[in-house]
């Protein structure tokens, strides 16, 4: 019985590596932070005296996500939620539809890459916020200039990350293939798009950042409808903890779609030593 | 002889061509674009309610340039944009170089951060316009808070990547801490901020346009929107050109910047 209990202790402490200790470490130290700030932000009114203007601009977490729990428990979230998603969903649809094509055929062609390289840099270094009064002006306040935006936003990232995925095709890889005998098409299976994809991966994590930051501009300034609408309305009548609520759930949506998207990627490039190209 | 002289004529030329071919091709697109937008309206009869001509836009330009609308209200969203910019700079490098070096500070404010720069902190522009107002105070907060990410972020990475050898290099030769400071960590981060910077300038951008979207009297975003409003889509195009030049002239100077000052990185 000793015997095992000390085998056990022993292969427990063999168990827990330096690296193991280090990641443990780094969690525990992140969530305490975390949980710090929380609860300093929770105890700040009742520490520093404020004045009444100044508490009209102050919410707590607790409250805050009280509200949270309030709108999800009444349900009056997911007309709001629902009418981003639904903009979120078409624009990154046709983003993918319209980014993955352009980008190879991009990547493909070094003429039609020349011709198009000057559009392409001056929309991605472009703000895309600043075509929202034009949309707004072209295809109303509806659910459509949501969608453009989104779309505007996430094209870029997907486009140039095809490409680059593309060109970055190991050439000695596809002559070996060509010598072969295999077609062209034989070319794209084995070799061009399989390396292509981590690339097309990280694109689309980007890509879904962007998109979220459409929904939020183009709901603040261009929608009637939707969790952006909410929170300015929220903001100009001085309820804070639905702002900050709103906030909450963006920042929730993102972290776990990007999340996700990131656990894709990690798998796929855990056995390549060069990764793919991040922002 | 003659023939000789040709050849030395035609060689240098042919190079030119070959050489600039991506760039006269990309070039020639640009101009070909603007013609067939032009020469659309010759046939289909233009509605100046909703679209314009880059001859109208053009025009636009001018007037704006001549009236001194156009530099007022770029001056007056220059002035958040760098004031923001540099606060970003003064607190996110120092921030991120003590992330980086500091491996357990690292570890407490990583997931914090990663927290910050991965939600969409626009989100916070209506607040953030209620505390500070929608002068130049609120849209200066705005571009910090979008624009101070990156550059503790990429200060991090920086000190990250500092080449151990090299710290135990100096010290054994009798280097001091001021040495490392100023021979390694310094050397080796600015390429990353430098970058970061890059990044950084984008959301800045992003913020200074949400700032004047929100509620603004002057500066490039209000004016874009006001045109807007009153269906003046010359000039509003007019301003959106003039924004998308000034992008990209910004993240390509750092660009080549980068590829200048640092060219050892210029392959990563």
């Amino acid at each position: 019985m000793a015997d095992q209990a000390l085998d056990l202790n022993v292969g427990a402490s063999a168990f827990v590596t330096p690296a193991l200790r280090r990641r443990i470490e780094s969690l525990a130290l992140g969530a305490a932070t975390i949980a710090l700030v929380l609860v300093v932000w929770e105890l700040l009114p009742h520490i520093l005296p404020m004045q009444q203007g100044t508490r009209l601009f102050f919410s707590v977490p607790s409250r805050i996500f009280a509200t949270l729990w309030q709108m999800f428990a009444t349900g009056t979230i997911w007309g709001p939620l629902g009418v981003g998603a639904t903009a979120f969903a078409i624009g990154l649809a046709l983003a993918i539809a319209a980014g993955l094509p352009l980008g190879i055929l991009l990547g493909r062609s070094a003429t039609l890459n020349a011709m198009f390289d000057p559009f392409v840099t001056a929309f991605n270094a472009t703000p895309r916020l600043v075509f929202l009064p034009l949309l707004m002006l072209w295809l109303g306040i509806g659910l459509w200039s949501k969608v453009a935006i989104v779309f505007f936003g996430a094209l870029f990232p997907l486009l140039i990350n095809t490409h680059e995925g593309i060109r970055n095709a190991d050439k000695l890889l596809i002559n070996v293939v060509r010598s072969f005998g295999a077609t062209g098409w034989d070319v794209a299976r084995l070799v061009v798009v399989p390396n292509a994809l981590p690339f097309i991966v990280v694109g689309l994590r980007l890509a879904i950042g962007r998109a979220i930051l459409g929904v939020v501009v183009a709901e603040f300034f261009g929608a009637q409808d939707g969790l952006g609408v909410v929170m300015v309305r929220a903001a100009s009548s001085f309820n804070v903890d639905v702002v900050f609520a709103g906030l909450v759930l963006f920042a929730v949506l993102s972290l776990v779609m990007t999340g996700m998207v990131k656990l894709i990627e990690d798998r796929m490039s855990r056995w390549r030593p060069q990764r793919a190209q991040n922002e | 002889m003659t023939v000789e002289c040709l050849v030395d004529e035609r060689l240098p030329r042919a190079s030119f061509v070959k050489r600039h071919r991506d760039a006269m091709l990309g070039v020639l697109t640009v101009a070909l674009f603007f013609a067939v937008w032009q020469a659309i309206f010759l046939v289909v009869p233009l509605n100046p309610l909703f679209f314009t001509t880059p001859s109208l836009i053009a025009a636009g330009f001018v007037d704006l340039v001549e009236s001194g609308d156009l530099l007022h209200d770029l001056a007056v969203s220059a002035v958040p944009f760098g004031l923001g910019l540099l606060a970003a700079v003064i607190v996110g490098v120092p921030l991120g170089i003590l992330m980086g070096w500091r491996v357990r500070i690292g570890y407490a404010l990583d997931p914090l951060m990663t927290v910050f720069y991965a939600s969409p902190l626009v989100a916070l522009a209506p607040l953030l316009v209620i505390f500070f107002g929608v002068g130049l105070a609120g849209k200066t907060v705005i571009v910090f808070t979008l624009a101070v990410f990156p550059f503790i972020f990429n200060a991090a990475s920086g000190v990250r990547a500092v080449d151990r050898l090299l710290i135990n290099v100096v010290r054994s030769l009798g280097g001091r801490e001021r040495d490392i400071y100023l021979k390694i960590l310094f050397p080796s981060v600015l390429p990353y901020i430098v970058a970061g910077a890059r990044i950084a300038i984008g959301r800045a951008l992003i913020a200074v346009l949400v700032g004047e979207f929100f509620a603004a009297s002057e500066g490039i975003g209000y004016a874009i929107s006001r045109f807007g409003d009153i269906f003046a889509i010359d000039r509003m195009f007019a301003c959106i050109i003039t924004v998308m030049v000034i992008a990209v002239v910004l993240t390509e100077g750092i660009r080549w910047a980068e590829r200048a000052a640092f060219p050892w990185r210029a392959s990563q």
